[in-house]
């Protein structure tokens, strides 16, 4: 389990479990209790070293601004940053809904010097904001392995699918 | 003594005046003499279009700032012109016959544009004059994503119509064509996309590495499934899912750069050996990256690759090279460098299936690059196509 952590397998291998197993309204709520549940997990045993480490390079100056796709929770998000969008990086803009599926990945805070488990949400409920596109992808994998897969309408059980903008929340520390 | 500057005769006056009268005389004489025709009354006309040409490039435009309005744009590629337009709604995935003269798009619209009800529907183009031709609609559960060829798929009779559904529970739709109608749903245990081969058979790409084979019947439903060995690994080395069809099978490409290449011709996929883009010395240093990152000519077995130098992270940022094949001998032929400053990096890859090819190439800022499949001479550059050009659809 070189790339891989204990968590996203298990994250993952549930997920994919519920939701070959259940419905959709279902999957939808387990998989909440799993994320719910993440956060509440303290000191997660987890290397990401390699991935922390690309995050923090290229974004060097811009990693405390929100509004910057360099920001540090934002290093595996794809699509429009709603904190350029009426929110911030962990709140939608007035008037959309929270995605309540989501992508998960692992950014390295240079402030801090933690790696912390974040969950990119999707904003929903409105057409394409258009404000500061920002495609980061440090541990994202392809649509077959879907809880780290960024390039999917995650908005896509929502009651509006319609993509709005992404945020980044913050599920709990990744201790190394 | 300054002295003031001679005039042929008299003053500024007099000269104006002799000026003026000369215009004068030369207007006279022209309307007089030379008065062309008047223009010849128009009239209103549509535009019509010759038979489709394997050189039209059809140009997804994802429009990312207003994404419920996606649209394919059709460039002829050896007059370099824009022809036309398909649109085609919100995260569409598209299918093309292989005769070339059929576009069918699979989207998603909302009775209040933004908000409503809720209607995934299958729009059918005729490529010969881009009219609109007839839809089917489909259960409101299509995958929405950025396009891969295997998004939706014909079968090879083009019998039915295969579309990739996700909810987030994995399935897809088939569609009888010949009934217009949606013959049923198959749910694919995970496993994502479309990928058809024989008569009536789908295959999917799953977590585990391997593929998932339903053969239907002749209705359209589920006669049996088999799951294949792994032939590829998710967590050392994830394929992308932007394979390209190779004859009978399909070639993938892995984040690290090995090529993967399954055979679809019989009843049970057969894995070929796999082989490498890179050196040793390149791996894990070069790599593949884009929206669309193979693109492979049959007749000359050639496979063309978008490559850039970046670590792991970077497998979408784009190429500033592209890499040229010998698919056959696993070799590879040429390295083309295109200056990212100047032309964007390079995120789609195609090339035409004719016997004299064009390649394609789209860069992250929207231009088209017609090159030459042999030399990786530039033919033209299309400085915009679109406002965010993203995938080519092509037979």
């Amino acid at each position: 389990m070189s790339e891989r952590s204990r968590l996203d397998a298990w994250l993952e291998r549930s997920s994919r479990s519920l939701a070959q197993r259940t419905s959709r309204r279902g999957f939808l709520g387990a998989l909440g209790q799993i994320l719910v549940g993440t956060s509440l997990l303290p000191l997660l045993p987890i290397d990401r070293s390699s991935r922390a480490e690309a995050a923090e390079g290229p974004g060097k100056g811009h990693t405390d601004d929100p509004k910057s796709c360099e920001y540090w929770k934002y290093c595996a998000i794809d699509g429009f940053l709603c904190s350029c969008c009426g929110g911030t990086s962990s709140s939608c803009p007035p008037g959309t809904t929270p995605s309540p599926i989501t992508w998960i990945g692992t950014c390295h805070n240079p402030a801090d010097g933690r790696d912390y488990i974040v969950s990119y949400n999707d904003c929903c409920g409105k057409t394409s904001c258009g404000n500061c596109w920002c495609n980061r992808n440090e541990g994202e994998k392809p649509m077959y392995r879907l809880s780290l897969n960024n390039d999917v309408n995650w908005c896509m059980a929502n009651d509006n699918p319609n993509y709005h903008c992404s945020v980044s929340v913050i599920l709990g520390v990744a201790e190394k | 003594m300054q002295h003031a500057p001679m005039r042929p005769s008299g003053g500024r006056a007099m000269h104006a005046r002799r000026l003026g009268a000369i215009c004068m005389g030369l207007g006279l004489g022209t309307a007089a003499l030379a008065a062309p025709p008047p223009l010849a009354t128009e009239h209103l006309t549509v535009a019509t279009l010759g038979p489709p040409s394997p050189h039209w490039a059809y140009v997804l435009d994802l429009a990312t700032n207003n994404e419920t309005d996606e649209r394919l744009l059709v460039f002829d590629a050896d007059r370099n012109e824009h022809l036309g337009q398909i649109d085609a709604g919100y995260y569409p995935s598209f299918a093309q016959s292989a005769d070339g003269k059929t576009t069918a798009a699979v989207t998603t619209y909302w009775s209040r544009g933004w908000h409503g009800t809720r209607t995934d529907v299958v729009e059918f183009t005729d490529n010969t004059t881009l009219n609109y031709t007839h839809e089917i609609l489909l259960p409101p559960k299509r995958m929405q994503g950025p396009p891969s060829a295997f998004g939706a798929a014909f079968s090879a009779d083009q019998r039915f119509l295969y579309v990739a559904n996700l909810t987030p529970a994995a399935s897809f739709t088939v569609v009888d064509l010949g009934k217009k109608a949606v013959a049923g749903e198959i749910e694919t245990d995970g496993c994502v996309l479309v990928i058809p081969s024989g008569p009536r058979r789908v295959s999917s790409l799953c977590e585990s590495g391997r593929l998932l084979t339903v053969t239907l019947d002749e209705t359209g439903h589920e006669a049996s499934r088999a799951l294949s060995k792994p032939f590829f690994d998710a967590d050392k080395d994830p394929i992308f899912v932007q394979g390209t069809r190779n004859g009978s099978g399909v070639l993938f490409v892995s984040f690290l750069g090995d090529v993967y290449g399954v055979d679809l011709s019989g009843a049970e996929p057969k894995f070929a050996a796999t082989w490498p883009l890179v050196t040793p010395a390149e791996r894990g240093t070069w790599r593949p990256s884009g929206n669309q990152l193979v693109a492979y000519q049959p007749r000359r077995e050639r496979l063309y690759v978008p490559m850039h130098v970046g670590g792991e992270g970077s497998h979408k940022v784009g190429g500033s090279e592209i890499w040229a094949f010998d698919a056959a001998k696993h070799q590879r032929l040429a390295r083309w460098k295109f200056d990212p400053k100047r032309y964007g990096a390079i995120v789609a890859v195609q090339v035409t299936q004719d016997e004299k090819p064009l390649l394609f190439a789209l860069t992250d800022t929207s231009a088209l690059l017609v090159l030459d499949p042999d030399s990786g001479k530039i033919k033209h550059v299309e400085g915009k196509v679109g406002q965010s050009a993203w995938y080519l659809v092509n037979p």
